[in-house]
């Protein structure tokens, strides 16, 4: 049954420790996931919602393998990567260099390289500017050269946090249109983003974590217009209801009473 | 503890290209930085010979040093063991920072964290290899022509980059832990420099009790030091240094190990300790 699943949380939490401000009391620690449950099946494109702060970007860690979780259990079925724009780009080296080096980064071998290249130099429209150096590109460009990189990996399951957020709307267009087109080869695609019109767009179910919790899971169009309802009952909430609003859901995440360890423990555990 | 070992090794070994293309963008990325690029790889340990030059073969007027009955005058003597110190020093050095240094790229995509060690010995054995030829004219120059004892060469190399490989695995976790050990390691780099008979010979220390001579003695670059040495004047051959070569195996395996063991542990977890 499991292997019809590319994606299982059981129970799953991340937890992180909080600084006090009084050194005599110990550290709190604090959920940034608390206790997620649910399963993508394949193929399937979600949408992941959440307001700021609420663990989107540290779900999205997890989801890639990056990152542990503390308790709980993550299954997944397949190879997955996160796309991750402008990483790995070095300023100095030009277009070119750069599409070898990033390739690389990403554990492609040199064939793979040389066949990607084309497509990426096709899909990123830097043209004449393949051979200067990356600092002189735009933002908007450079997102373009370092998304098109990430898209020729070829990965079960892809995540993709925010990453259509930079460049401009033509772009964020081909982008989709290419997901789409990855998504017919029966990929899972895991799309983190705060444009509602894109996920109404883009996906089939959609996933609403608030306060490190998970709010709600299923048909896209329900999901985000709970999301929408909520984030309009937040917005028109005065200053002192979002401060009550916000305290009552960090009280929820923080543990208490917990014992500090040392850094000899950290090492030898 | 065989799990972790055979971990970093796979990795490692099936990471090869990835390792090559980091060190050669890293490089070409450097030489990109300035208007003359390679040319700095060149004259960076040129002017640095140079000034040690100076200093101790000027100014010291140090005396030709004799050991197994060659005498060596001092410049070339002490070419002989600076050379390879200019190859671990920036090893030991960067390689504390390996992990560090690519936490963009560690936090942002699945990427074998152990293979970062390895970057940045590579990309330092580039620079080395300009020495190197460096050397071999100056040597010339001096009337000491390659023989087949250079050959040698290559097997200190080779202890020289495992042993940088084994000690940044483990300075390097431990960077990310606490960012004071690449402070300690570059305070105690400077005392090692002395600590370590490159600028000057065993033999100035034999006033000394046995004990410290016996720790001298299984520094484990001191063994690669004497080493180059006995491929450049001496012509010994591995098997004269045998003692010293079970200390320098001896303690880089301890480090390997600990370094694998730590690399292992941390492998998921160098995300939360930014």
């Amino acid at each position: 049954m499991s292997q019809e699943y590319a994606i299982e949380f059981k129970h799953v939490s991340k937890i992180y420790t909080l600084k006090t401000k009084n050194k005599e009391q110990s550290n709190k620690r604090f959920y940034a996931l608390k206790d997620i449950n649910f399963q993508i099946p394949k193929g399937e494109v979600v949408g992941i919602l959440g307001t700021n702060g609420s663990g989107k970007s540290t779900m999205s860690v997890i989801l890639a393998g990056i990152s542990e979780v503390d308790e709980g259990e993550m299954i997944v079925n397949g190879e997955q990567a996160l796309i991750a724009i402008n990483t790995g780009l070095n300023q100095q080296l030009t277009g070119l260099e750069n599409i070898e080096l990033k390739g690389a980064l990403l554990g492609l071998t040199k064939k793979r390289v040389k066949e990607i290249t084309e497509g990426v130099i096709e899909f990123a429209e830097i043209g004449d500017f393949l051979y200067q150096p990356v600092k002189k590109y735009s933002s908007g460009m450079k997102s373009r050269l370092g998304f098109s990189i990430n898209l020729c990996l070829d990965p079960d399951i892809l995540i993709v946090d925010e990453a259509l957020s930079v460049g401009d709307k033509g772009f964020a267009q081909k982008c989709i249109n290419k997901m789409k087109e990855l998504k017919e080869q029966g990929k899972t695609i895991v799309f983190i983003s705060h444009s509602l019109p894109q996920v109404r767009d883009f996906c089939d179910t959609a996933l609403w974590i608030e306060g490190g919790m998970l709010k709600e899971y299923g048909e896209v169009n329900k999901v985000c217009d709970n999301y929408a309802q909520y984030v309009d009952y937040y917005n028109a909430l005065d200053n002192a209801g979002k401060k009550k609003e916000r305290d009552g859901k960090f009280e929820k995440r923080v543990i208490k009473g917990k014992v500090k360890k040392s850094f000899f423990d950290r090492i030898f555990r | 503890m065989l799990k972790s070992i055979k971990y970093v090794l796979h990795e490692n070994f099936t990471n090869l290209f990835r390792i090559y293309s980091i060190s050669k963008y890293e490089l070409l990325g450097d030489m990109r930085d300035s208007k003359l690029g390679l040319f700095w790889n060149f004259a960076h340990p040129f002017i640095q010979v140079l000034t040690y030059w100076f200093a101790f073969g000027l100014v010291f007027n140090k005396k030709d040093v004799t050991m197994y009955n060659t005498t060596v005058p001092y410049i070339f003597w002490m070419l002989g063991g600076m050379v390879v110190w200019f190859l671990i020093s920036p090893c030991i050095t960067n390689g504390c920072n390996a992990v560090f240094s690519k936490i963009n790229v560690i936090t942002k995509m699945k990427f074998p964290v152990s293979i970062l060690p390895a970057t940045v010995v590579l990309k330092e054995l580039f620079n080395h290899l300009c020495l190197m030829i460096i050397l071999l004219v100056i040597f010339l120059f001096g009337g000491y022509h390659p023989t087949l004892h250079w050959l040698e060469l290559f097997y200190y190399l080779i202890c020289a980059i495992i042993f940088s490989v084994s000690l940044s695995m483990t300075t390097s976790v431990l960077n990310m832990l606490a960012r004071d050990t690449r402070k300690l390691v570059l305070a105690l780099m400077r005392l090692l420099l002395y600590l370590t008979p490159i600028l000057w010979s065993m033999d100035q220390l034999s006033h000394a009790p046995k004990f410290i001579i016996f720790i001298m003695k299984a520094n484990p670059i001191y063994y690669i030091v004497q080493g180059y040495r006995d491929c450049f004047f001496y012509h010994k051959g591995l098997i004269f240094y045998s003692n010293s070569m079970i200390a320098f195996w001896a303690i880089t395996l301890v480090l390997f190990v600990f370094g694998s063991c730590m690399m292992y542990k941390f492998k998921h977890k160098f995300i939360d300790l930014i």
